[in-house]
């Protein structure tokens, strides 16, 4: 039997259908998380930050456009509730965040170097990286879900890449 | 075309951690609790009293059976019967909804079609966009919803004298009445997760940041405290004299106080007089304040403090709320904004309103 669409399910989800509502979480919980993760770097504030993104959204399906698609507005919720939870972090605190300790998979000693490089990137490169290749969202999509323009998200990735490459560079020379 | 970089990002982070089974499960049933069915548009009379008759049954049927579970703490029979307390109550344009607590008993017209007038009820207020309302019954928080979805109570230990719904609808804070104390709580919209904040505040109606994410409160020693839900942190804002009323800006983090002779925005006095409400329309702080016997003065400033207009109201000012400013002449209240004037509410000679909340 055909999955049903993601519109078939917000349509049902906004009458109040919770099985669609729930077809839609564990359809997108995964990337919601991954995302979450991709950005705070740590666990415990995806799980939160996921959660809560889908709290939001489920809150607001009223609201949403059903010609848009669900997923990149999902992420948007999330990537943004993940952004303003480290920049009030930061406010508060006034410290710099600390790297992403949970980024290490425990199995991935194989490119630690890289690794190492991609925690050493600012928040706003991180994210994009992260969104890119660890997500698999297009700049596009990374654009709608940060609110920011395309061509700022490809400078972005530009520089990260750029960065990165001189950072594992000078790590192999030394 | 992919560099040999961005393979190897590739695959070092999908390798990155999968979220644990027990946080999704969590997650959906928070999401789902947060599911809002989209209000059925209005379809005539017949339909109306339909949703009236059914929203009734459903207060009724639910509120027995949470209190003969004793977790509501009301009581039925003779001492409540219930008598209509208001002749008319429309809403003005813009607004989803009215909740209003008139000789201490709850007064709900939703465009949604719900209706429900007479309930004995110490606050009230409506979630955005109306669907919901939260009420003080008895010794209970107590919310209600017109579409048939079950209502929760939440045992307060007083009476609930306060409530402010977040923004976003996720969480609600409320202030309790509680011997010598008045207490203030926060709850899921849920009525899931209840927590202590604060054993010892002042009795005034807590005000949400924009973002969800704080809120502020008069402390027991009369400042203004914002507190940060996700890192559980206070910040103290105080002017010297007692706090009595405080309210966010609808976007952004402007945070405008009242004491009892001026408004305070950003740390600078911007208006004098007794000041009856204090609130924002659209992204302008709206003061009423009682100058002498001419009618109260709405004044209205911009973010930096500056006066950008001013209009009068006749009788007193009740409330900023909704985009409106509610004031009372003799019996009648009215949604007032520079550009317009409408008669929301027609109240009994001589009945006492202390709530009202446009949403």
């Amino acid at each position: 039997m055909r999955e049903p669409s993601d519109r078939d399910l917000v349509r049902r989800a906004r009458h109040g259908d919770r099985e669609a509502a729930a077809a839609l979480f564990r359809r997108y919980w995964r990337d919601a998380w991954r995302a979450a993760f991709a950005i705070t770097g740590r666990r415990s504030l995806a799980d939160d930050v996921a959660a809560d993104g889908f709290e939001r959204a489920f809150a607001a399906l009223g609201r949403f456009d059903e010609r848009r698609p669900f997923g990149p507005w999902l992420h948007r919720i999330v990537a943004n509730r993940a952004l303003d939870l480290l920049r009030a972090e930061r406010r508060l605190s006034d410290e710099e965040l600390p790297d992403t300790p949970d980024l290490a998979p425990p199995h991935a000693a194989g490119d630690r170097s890289l690794l190492t490089a991609v925690a050493e990137l600012s928040l706003e490169r991180r994210v994009v990286v992260v969104l890119r290749y660890g997500v698999g969202m297009t700049p596009k999509q990374i654009a709608d879900a940060l609110d920011l323009p395309v061509g700022t998200v490809n400078s972005r990735l530009a520089r990260a890449l750029e960065q990165l490459r001189e950072s594992l560079e000078v790590e192999h020379v030394e | 075309m992919s560099s040999e970089l961005e393979r190897r990002l590739e695959g070092l982070l999908a390798e990155a951690p999968e979220p644990e089974v027990g946080a999704g499960e969590e997650a959906l049933h928070r999401a789902l609790h947060a599911l809002l069915p989209v209000a059925a548009p209005r379809r005539g009379a017949r339909t109306a009293v339909l949703v009236f008759a059914a929203a009734v049954v459903l207060l009724a049927v639910a509120a027995g059976s949470l209190a003969a579970a004793g977790a509501l703490h009301v009581s039925f029979g003779s001492k409540t019967k219930q008598r209509p307390t208001t002749t008319q109550l429309s809403l003005p344009a813009g607004a989803h909804g009215i909740a209003a607590i008139v000789d201490g008993r709850l007064t709900v017209v939703t465009k949604g079609g719900f209706r429900l007038q007479g309930l004995r009820a110490t606050a009230a207020t409506l979630s955005p966009h109306a669907l919901f309302v939260a009420a003080g019954i008895g010794r209970s928080l107590v919310a209600l919803a017109p579409d048939g979805r079950r209502p929760w109570s939440q045992a307060a230990g007083g009476r609930v004298i306060a409530i402010a719904w977040a923004p976003d609808a996720i969480r609600i804070a409320y202030v309790v009445h509680a011997g010598r104390h008045f207490v203030l709580h926060v709850i899921w919209g849920n009525g899931k997760h209840e927590s202590t904040i604060d054993g010892s505040v002042r009795p005034v109606q807590p005000s949400w940041r924009a973002d969800s994410l704080a809120f502020a409160y008069v402390g027991a020693g009369g400042k203004a405290i914002v507190y940060d839900l996700g890192h559980r942190k206070r910040r103290v804002f105080g002017p010297h004299a007692p706090v009595t009323r405080l309210a966010f800006a609808p976007v952004g983090r402007t945070l405008a106080v009242a004491t009892p002779g001026s408004a305070i925005l950003g740390g600078k006095t911007v208006a004098g007089g007794d000041i009856e409400a204090l609130g924002w329309l659209g992204g302008r702080l709206v003061v009423a304040s009682e100058l002498g016997v001419t009618p109260p003065l709405v004044r209205i400033f911009a973010t930096d403090g500056l006066q950008v207009g001013s209009f009068r109201v006749p009788g007193r000012a009740v409330a900023v709320t909704g985009g409106y400013v509610v004031a009372r002449r003799g019996q009648v209240l009215a949604a007032r904004s520079p550009a317009r004037s409408v008669s929301i509410l027609t109240v009994p000679p001589k009945a006492t309103v202390t709530d009202v909340a446009l949403g």
